[in-house]
């Protein structure tokens, strides 16, 4: 049973998508890393033009990164002011991608530059995770204790105008987030990817916050970031589907769930080392898929306006009359479902404590 | 019944970190080879 996306212009199978988007969710609750990069080759894969693939990615991301924000929220592990910082830069580096990404559209490369950014990315994050993997084994086959050095200095640090962040107990120039934030805001921008795999790294190595304020943070600055990349690209081009983002958010979000409870009972970093081969292998695809399959032309069922039904009519018709609100409109319902998504997971939780708590109460 | 000693899994079992590594290695070049040489042959 396809459906057909009236923005995309393609046929997808709803049941497909939403399986691959809760899948890539369970990834990302277990591992921490957020399923953009993933996602978005994914729907590239499966027929949707990669102009369009990035824009409904950070729409989806934008729900999800919601969810886990008003999580950290309610648990007060959020630096405010440290996100904001990284925000101010991560607004400008986004603005810089949408240039950089009209610039390739008009000149007709721009499915050519995803493709090429997402290739090298995931090979490069790949090898990391599987090189550091390979340090890990010779560790353990030799009993080595590794000793991490307290202060390690790069020339960031010594960058001026140097302010307080009393949350993470840390005096640090304010151009430190913000050069980290514009690096995400460009790449988010380019690609469709909320940046976590840049910023979580960044904000433990480079800016050196307390771990445990640090996934709340990086959840927060991807609210913002991906606010301005669907905001943009639904006025600039008019790219987001809301039939797709329906199914990426519902499928994301209950897959992130699940996710971080198996994250929960299960230890992690030993799959760490296969997550980094399905990187590699997607890396491959995507590869393959440029550089080798060009001739063999996907087959892509192109529908017309006849075959629209209601629904599909009137998301054309609202992007088409009125990109500001259509674009405002998505933005809302992405922020709406990801506010929901936390309660809905808050109150389980609090129900089946409650529910555990009397039935041990009584087995005594 | 008496089973002999078989050799292969034993040796599987003793180099099983040189395995691993092996696969990671060649994952990694496999990946790179695909993308590097895509790159040239594109670009060239």
């Amino acid at each position: 049973m396809d459906v057909f996306l009236p923005i995309a212009q393609v046929f997808v199978n709803p049941i497909e998508i939403l399986l691959l988007s809760a899948i890539v969710g369970v990834l990302s609750g277990l591992f921490g890393v957020g399923g953009g990069f993933l996602m978005t080759p994914f729907l590239i894969f499966m027929g949707v033009p990669p102009a369009y693939a990035v824009a409904n990615e950070a729409n989806n991301i934008l729900a999800t990164s919601v969810s886990g924000s008003t999580t950290h929220y309610l648990k007060n592990t959020l630096d405010y002011k440290m996100g904001l910082m990284i925000v101010i830069g991560g607004s400008i580096g986004t603005a810089l991608g949408i240039y950089t990404f009209t610039y390739f559209q008009d000149i007709g490369k721009i499915d050519t530059v995803i493709s090429l950014a997402y290739m090298y990315i995931l090979a490069i994050i790949g090898t990391l995770m599987l090189v550091e993997s390979l340090g890990e084994i010779d560790k353990a086959k030799k009993n080595i204790v590794e000793r991490k050095k307290l202060h390690v200095h790069y020339w960031i640090h010594g960058l001026p105008l140097r302010m307080r962040f009393p949350k993470s107990k840390l005096y640090e120039s304010v151009f430190t987030p913000i050069i980290i934030g514009l690096a995400v805001g460009f790449i988010a921008a380019i690609m469709g990817i909320g940046g976590a795999f840049i910023l979580v790294p960044a904000m433990i190595y480079i800016i050196k916050m307390p771990t445990r304020l640090v996934p709340g943070t990086s959840l927060f600055v991807t609210i913002f970031v991906s606010v301005i990349v669907t905001f943009l690209h639904s006025i600039n081009y008019g790219s987001i589907d809301l039939m797709l983002v329906v199914m990426l958010v519902v499928g994301s979000i209950v897959g992130v769930q699940v996710g971080q409870k198996l994250g929960e009972q299960i230890d992690s970093s030993g799959l760490k080392a296969l997550l980094a081969i399905l990187l590699l292998v997607v890396g491959i695809v995507i590869a393959y898929d440029t550089f080798f399959a060009e001739d063999i032309k996907k087959e892509i069922l192109n529908g017309t306006s006849q075959d629209l039904n209601f629904f599909s009519k009137f998301i054309k018709g609202f992007s088409e009359d009125m990109p500001f609100f259509y674009g405002l409109f998505s933005i809302l319902f992405a922020v709406i479902l990801g506010i929901a998504a936390a309660f809905i997971r808050r109150s389980i939780s609090k129900f089946r404590k409650k529910y555990f708590n009397k039935t041990i109460k009584q087995s005594k | 019944m008496h089973f002999p000693n078989i050799k292969i899994p034993q040796k599987i079992k003793d180099n099983k970190t040189k395995f691993i590594k092996t696969g990671i290695i060649s994952a990694i070049g496999a990946c790179w080879g695909v993308i590097l040489v895509g790159t040239f042959v594109t670009f060239n």
